[in-house]
């Protein structure tokens, strides 16, 4: 291509649509070809490693930039080259094309509804009308400028053409087929209507023949593809398709989101429940599956395509459902599976309430079903999303950040010994920055720890810990954890940090009830009930939620509220951290220091908050009685 | 040779056409070095054709040209290489800065000094040097010669300079020259310091030129003679104080030599007195203050010996509690090379500087920085030396060794003792002589002197410390008296308590006995924090400064041999409640550590009673704290059980433990007399509860103790310290990663099957189960479908749109052309549409 002339190409572009098809089809195998499938993997083996390697000797290194972020770096660039394969055309038996009648009905007054965009759409249409009619009227009466419009048109058409011409990219050519097309496709594009639709249902849904199967992925595809700017043109012109209205285009949705995934597994004679790779795997080599194998990946393709397309959560919890009805036609193709990873771990994040879910399903699936070959990739991009997302953590946001921190932990749950080889790595990091912490103390290093990203990262791992506890390999994990926790905790004494604070305790009484382990927090609730907060305004202050901040603005301090919270959430710990211990034997001395400090405590405290004090302290006299 | 000098002055004609100079030329030869070998000869003569042009060269412009550089060179002494080249004006004529000014210079100052004489010229001229006279003759020749030269040239520069930029040029020549003085008074500086540093008795005289400049109006360069002055000091000021001459002496004869050398020192001394006046005058103003600050101490740390130490000392002593960060920093680096480097000075300067210093903090009222009394640390008290007079007493003073070997046999008979006391009499004996014989061979001032100024500083430093001590204690009557209610932050009010308390830990061998007992009083008072009672007021002293009491006056009393009959009783009592009262974050463990380690550890036998407490109470204590506290408190609860065989009942689940001892039955945990605890009836539950710690090393220990029972009577002592156990547990020393633990157990295999994922009750709203709404997802489907319809349609109706427009447009110049082409030829249009 790159030797023919400029008017070859040009007539090779018109001309040849099914040359270029072809090559483009070729160019798309090669790349496809070394596509980096092992070598991912070898990556992703070595970025572990070396990141061990840095976490063993990082005693004198200089660890400025270390961030959460950055681990497991792997490459996503893979994703990119799938992209370009994104020809899901198939060739269609024209004996069962049905012939659309002419139904024509103008879209535009199809559907009432006054959108915004419908009336701008009206006025330009006037406004369009208008001026063309004044151009019509010029050119009638000047017939030497329509011919000089003609030639003016065609001149800017050449110099675009040679614009475009001067990069031999594919892109270009389409664009400029695009533009050149455009008015071309809607005229050439069939029309799929709904009684077209309807039959193929009716054919391949009743009769079992697949031979309306192609029309009918096509036309999902057109469906799927509908509206996207860049690619449409090329994609209708390649299908030939254009959906007629809503109708049509909901009925070809819903049929093959319902029916696709039971019609292949019957076609291929796969039973429903039946979710095993080999099955597909085995497969591979018959002849019906080499028949229905570009069909299957023209729907997976096209679902996924849609996946990306559409926002309702609605729309997009259906279809990934559906898509994961039949997600072991995944294990024929790996770049779809990555892709299907990347939008599944995208939605999971991003999506909320039943699109997580769903989406997170499907991430679980594909974990335990390619196991071998996708767990640790599921569980780097959805940790790698997690990270992301924790950042910044609003009020209505916790109850996602906690949702996607148990499932993350779910996932985790399916293998804990690869799971937890990647905990090691993540809470190295963790341990490395707040070493930093503790022995430069400077601001940065500081700010990093006291962020949201750094406690919902140790929040998860304490979540993952405490429910694989009874794993004996996690034993050093629940080491390391408990004192990246205890110094956190250190680092952060003050009153404007009671939540950090707060927290920490929680996770330890977590960690402890969960594994048994005594883990000693009773100092750390009770700093809690000293700080110095000075002169009390005695204001009920602006109220504040502690379990949406991590450091406290200045001003909460001296509100009534902050002393209350203080107290009350200090009892509320140490009953916890008691509780566990009730029954051990040595609950008396457990209890002696904090009941001295307590009691210290209740004769200054004020006085609404005494009886709370007050009760703890007969609770747990009442206790050491007993025992 | 010959060749390469004849081509370069050939290139430099070239260039001097082209009047352009290369900015960097290769040294310059004179021409008259250049020597012209025969065989260089030889090869002109061969080849006459080739260097024909030579002969042809206009040899007088050339040699005039280079003469004329070379003057230059030499008179403008400090003038920049950079400075030497041509400046481009900015009509393109090229000039050369320091020509035009220089010679002017130098002849103005050549005239200037003709007529004002010897200094005349000092205050109208700074930058201008003091030349000799045969120099300064040698210089106006010159500079005369050279100024007729630059005469000429001027006149014609001056004549192409006849526009309006002028003015301009005026201007930057005034910045530049400016930029010229500071070069040359830099230069100056240099030249100056590297003659004094290569000849100080010949050129003793410019120092009083690197004075003068010192008291120029640019701070910069002001700083720069400083520093110079400090730099040149340093290296000649001899090693002896310099005695001036008596009239007396002065009157004598003497041989040339001597007078040299007496005007050699003597104007040494007047400068340096001038420098130093000059030092503590710019002292005061803050922008000169680092750098005066700076000359001191380097002064005082390298010539301490030298005159005018008294004020150096006290300039520093003055800074020593700067807030400024660097000056304190440098002042306290300073006194700290005094303490230590005693030979320097033979000692005076410490006693002196020590003086200084209690005045200073008796000045303050004790309110100074506690690096000002943290200098106290690096003093050396030579023990032998105070108190030789009465060599019995020598027992009770123990060097570090002595006591360290006492601490360890503490739990050992009294006959041991004996056996040690004999052997330390031995080794002060044999120590004592070697130090005679060392005196001897060494010229260290006289004994009695070093004596003399040794109990001096030791007053001093003790008068300091006992004034803090005063002081704080003062400050707690005051305060309990006032209010009893706590004042947050009270612990600084006293800031020099904690480097205090920490030195007469150190020096605690060194009190006099007579003061002892008011040391002991003042501390047992400081340690309860207040005098009536417990509460608030305990707040005036915060927990580590009332442990560190403990510990001091446990150190003075072991210093001491337990001499004095002092009841140490209520200084556990304060340890006892102290435990309790400790807060992590707040109080330094290593305090506490090292009381535990002082007061518990080391001490002989205990009471029963009280040690069983103190075991109880440490079990209890490593239940609520950390786990470096935790490990801290185990390996002194293990010390004591150790030592107290019988306390080992507390090991044992008996009903009431080992009540069979104890006056009191039933253990009362909020006692606050460990005596009066009743921690016999008791049982170490604790250990139980410890040894399920999230910390091996705690987890482990707590087993290990619970594993010591009462029958065996193992002798072993465990190595570790409280402070070592707490250093190695403390976060920021602890690499969390355990290396141990890093090697991953893979032999541990376990997944989970598909159906267990038995944590699913996480997901909000799961499932496939989930009836799909499926007409509602028709109605979403359709309405995704018309948005996507619509924006489709809008696209492309806006496309044609602007077609459309665009033709419209393309009509109106379509008739703008025809109307021209109507004008001109109508051909062209045809043309025109064809391209």
């Amino acid at each position: 291509m790159g030797k023919l002339g400029k008017k070859a190409r040009k007539f090779a572009k018109k001309n040849l649509q099914s040359v270029l098809k072809r090559k483009r089809k070729l160019k798309s195998m090669f790349k496809k070809k070394s596509s980096r499938g092992e070598q991912d993997a070898a990556d992703d083996q070595l970025q572990d490693e070396t990141n061990l390697l840095n976490g063993r000797n990082l005693e004198g290194e200089d660890i400025e930039g270390t961030s959460l972020d950055s681990i497991f770096s792997e490459d996503d660039s893979d994703v990119a080259g799938d992209d370009s394969d994104s020809d899901g055309f198939l060739s269609e038996d024209s004996s069962c094309m049905y012939v659309p009648q002419s139904e024509n009905g103008n879209l535009l007054e199809d559907n009432g509804g006054g959108s915004a965009l419908l009336v701008q759409n009206r006025e330009i249409h006037l406004e369009l009308a208008k001026k063309k009619k004044k151009l019509d009227r010029l050119k009638e009466k000047d017939p030497e400028f329509s011919k000089f419009l003609e030639s003016y048109h065609k001149g800017l058409e050449e110099l675009r053409n040679d614009e475009n011409y001067s990069d031999e990219d594919e892109e270009s050519d389409l664009n400029m087929q695009s533009m050149n097309e455009d008015s071309l496709n809607l005229k050439n594009a069939k029309l799929l209507t709904n009684s077209a639709i309807d039959s193929w249902c009716k054919i391949v849904g009743e009769q079992h023949n697949i031979s309306a199967l192609p029309s009918l992925l096509n036309g999902y595809r057109a469906a799927c593809h509908y509206g996207t700017s860049s690619t449409s043109a090329v994609d209708a012109a390649a299908s030939s398709y254009s959906i007629q209205n809503s109708e049509t285009f909901c009925n070809i949705l819903m049929f093959m989101l319902r029916e696709a995934d039971n019609i292949f597994r019957g076609l291929l004679g796969i039973s429903c429940s039946s979710c095993r790779k080999e099955t597909i795997l085995d497969l591979k080599n018959t002849a019906k599956w080499k028949s229905l194998k570009p069909m299957v990946k023209s729907y997976l393709r096209s679902t996924l395509f849609l996946l990306n397309q559409v926002t309702d959560s609605e729309i997009l919890a259906f279809s990934l459902t559906r898509l994961r009805a039949s997600i072991i036609f995944f294990s024929a193709f790996p770049s779809l599976l990555r892709r299907l990873i990347k939008i599944a771990v995208h939605l999971w994040a991003t999506g909320g309430g039943t699109v997580s879910s769903c989406a997170f399903l499907i991430i679980q699936d594909v974990a335990l079903i390619f196991s071998s070959d996708c767990f640790d990739t599921c569980l780097i991009k959805t940790y790698k999303a997690f990270i992301a997302h924790s950042k910044f953590v609003k009020p209505g946001f916790y109850k996602h950040i906690q949702f996607l921190r148990n499932s993350f932990v779910e996932l985790c749950s399916l293998d804990v010994e690869k799971s937890s080889k990647k905990a090691l790595v993540s809470m190295q990091q963790l341990a490395k920055i707040l070493q930093q912490g503790l022995r430069t103390r400077k601001k940065e290093a500081i700010e990093k720890i006291c962020s949201w990203q750094y406690t919902n990262c140790i929040d998860l791992w304490v979540m993952f810990i405490s429910a694989n506890i009874s794993d004996n390999s996690l034993q050093h994990l629940l080491f390391m954890i408990i004192q990246v926790i205890n110094g956190v905790a250190y680092l952060f004494p003050g009153p404007r940090y009671l939540p950090l604070r707060l927290k920490t305790i929680q996770w330890l009484n977590h960690l402890s009830s969960s594994s048994g382990v005594f883990i000693p927090v009773a100092s750390l609730v009770l700093d809690t009930l000293e700080y110095k907060i000075g002169k009390e305004s005695g204001q009920p202050g602006k109220a504040f939620n502690i379990s949406s901040a991590i450091k406290l603005p200045k001003h909460c301090l001296k509100s009534r509220k902050f002393q209350e919270e203080c107290i009350l959430s200090a009892i509320e710990l140490l009953t916890v951290h008691f509780g566990q211990w009730s029954y051990h034997i040595s609950f008396p001395e457990l209890a002696s220091i904090p009941l001295i400090r307590l009691r210290k405590f209740h004769e200054t405290t004020i006085e609404n908050l005494r009886h709370v004090v007050k009760r703890l302290i007969d609770q747990v006299l009442h206790l050491d009685s007993l025992a | 040779m010959g060749m390469m000098g004849k081509e370069r002055g050939m290139g430099k004609k070239k260039k001097r056409q082209k009047i352009i100079l290369p900015p960097e030329l290769p040294p310059e030869i004179p021409e008259d070095e250049v020597e012209v070998s025969d065989e260089d000869l030889q090869f002109f003569d061969e080849n006459r054709d080739y260097a024909g042009f030579v002969s042809t060269l206009d040899t007088h412009s050339i040699t005039r040209r280079r003469q004329a550089e070379k003057q230059k060179e030499e008179s403008a002494l400090q003038v920049d290489p950079v400075d030497a080249l041509p400046v481009k004006t900015l009509d393109g004529e090229l000039y050369y800065r320091t020509a035009p000014k220089k010679p002017k210079d130098s002849e103005n100052a050549a005239d200037k000094n003709e007529a004002d004489g010897e200094d005349g010229n000092e205050g109208v001229d700074k930058s201008i040097v003091k030349l000799t006279k045969a120099e300064r003759r040698a210089k106006l020749k010159k500079s005369k010669k050279e100024a007729k030269k630059q005469g000429k040239e001027l006149d014609k520069t001056e004549d192409v300079q006849q526009t309006p930029q002028a003015a301009v040029l005026a201007e930057v020549k005034e910045d530049l020259t400016a930029e010229e003085t500071f070069e040359s008074k830099k230069r100056k500086l240099a030249e100056l310091g590297m003659a004094l540093l290569a000849d100080p008795e010949a050129n003793i005289k410019t120092l009083k030129e690197m004075l003068q400049i010192s008291k120029d109006d640019d701070q910069a360069i002001v700083k720069l003679a400083l520093l110079s002055l400090l730099a040149v000091f340093k290296d000649i000021i001899p090693g002896y104080r310099i005695r001036l001459p008596t009239e007396k002496e002065l009157e004598m004869t003497v041989s040339k030599e001597v007078k040299k050398k007496r005007y050699y020192e003597s104007t040494l001394l007047s400068t340096y007195k001038a420098y130093l006046q000059k030092l503590m005058a710019l002292e005061r103003q803050a922008s000169f203050q680092h750098v005066v600050v700076r000359c001191i101490c380097t002064l005082l740390d390298a010539v301490p010996h030298f005159n005018f130490r008294e004020s150096l000392l006290a300039a520093v002593i003055k800074n020593i509690s700067s807030s400024d960060d660097v000056v304190r920093k440098l002042c306290c680096a300073t006194v700290k090379s005094l303490f230590t480097d005693d030979g320097k000075h033979g000692g005076e300067a410490t006693v002196e500087a020590v003086q200084l210093i209690a005045d200073h903090v008796k000045a303050h009222d004790c309110q100074l920085h506690p690096d000002s009394i943290e200098v106290f640390m690096y003093l050396t008290f030579d023990e032998d030396l105070g108190r030789p007079e009465n060599p019995n007493e020598d027992n009770k003073v123990k060097n570090k060794k002595n006591k360290k070997r006492k601490n360890h046999g503490e739990s050992g008979e009294l006959q041991e003792r004996d056996r040690k006391k004999n052997r330390q009499e031995l080794v002060t004996k044999m120590r004592e002589e070697v130090n005679a014989d060392f005196r001897a061979a060494s010229f260290a001032p006289d004994v009695k002197e070093r004596r003399r100024m040794q109990s001096e500083a030791l007053s001093a430093v003790f008068e300091t410390y006992f004034r803090i001590l005063k002081h704080s204690m003062r400050k707690i009557s005051v305060r309990s008296e006032e209010n009893g209610s706590s004042l947050p932050g009270a612990s600084g009010n006293h800031p020099l308590l904690v480097p205090c308390l920490i030195g007469l830990g150190k020096f605690s061998h060194l009190i006099d006995l007579d003061f002892m007992g008011d040391l002991m009083n003042c501390l047992r008072k400081l340690a309860c924090g207040s005098s009536n009672s417990d509460g608030s007021c305990n707040k005036l002293l915060t927990v580590s400064e009332r442990l560190r009491c403990c510990i001091v006056a446990f150190k003075v009393m072991r210093n001491n041999l337990e001499a004095l009959n002092v009841d140490l009783q209520e200084f556990f009592v304060q340890l006892y409640n102290l435990i309790i009262e400790y807060r992590p974050g707040r109080d330094q463990g290593e305090v506490l550590a090292e009381a535990l380690k002082i007061m518990l550890c080391d001490d002989r036998q205990h009471d029963m009673q009280k040690a069983a407490a103190f075991i109880k109470r440490l079990a209890t204590f490593s239940l609520c704290f950390g786990c470096a506290e935790s490990m801290a408190a185990l390996v002194t609860l293990k010390h004591l059980l150790q030592k107290n065989v019988k306390c080992r009942h507390l090991l044992e689940n008996d009903a009431g433990g080992g009540s069979v001892l104890g006056s009191i039955v039933k253990y009362q945990p909020y006692a606050s007399d460990p005596g009066q605890s009743g921690a016999l009836a008791s049982v170490l539950w604790e250990l139980n509860l410890l040894s399920k710690h999230y910390h091996p090393a705690v987890s482990t220990m707590a087993s290990n103790v619970s594993g010591m029972s009462a029958g065996h009577n193992q002798v072993y002592l465990a190595k570790v310290s409280p402070q070592q156990a707490f250093a190695d547990l403390s976060l920021e020393h602890e690499s969390f990663i355990n290396p141990k633990n890093i090697v991953m157990k893979s032999n541990h295999k376990r997944k989970r099957g598909s159906g267990s994922s038995g944590a699913a009750s996480i997901n909000p709203t799961p499932d496939t189960a989930t009836p799909i709404d499926e007409d509602g997802l028709k109605k979403k489907l359709s309405e995704h479908f018309t948005l996507l319809h619509d924006i489709k349609e809008n696209e492309r109706l806006r496309g044609e749109l602007d077609r459309v427009t665009l033709s419209l447009q393309v009509y109106k110049e379509h008739k703008n052309q025809k109307k021209r082409e109507h004008a001109s030829k109508p051909k062209k249009n045809t043309e025109k549409t064809a391209s």
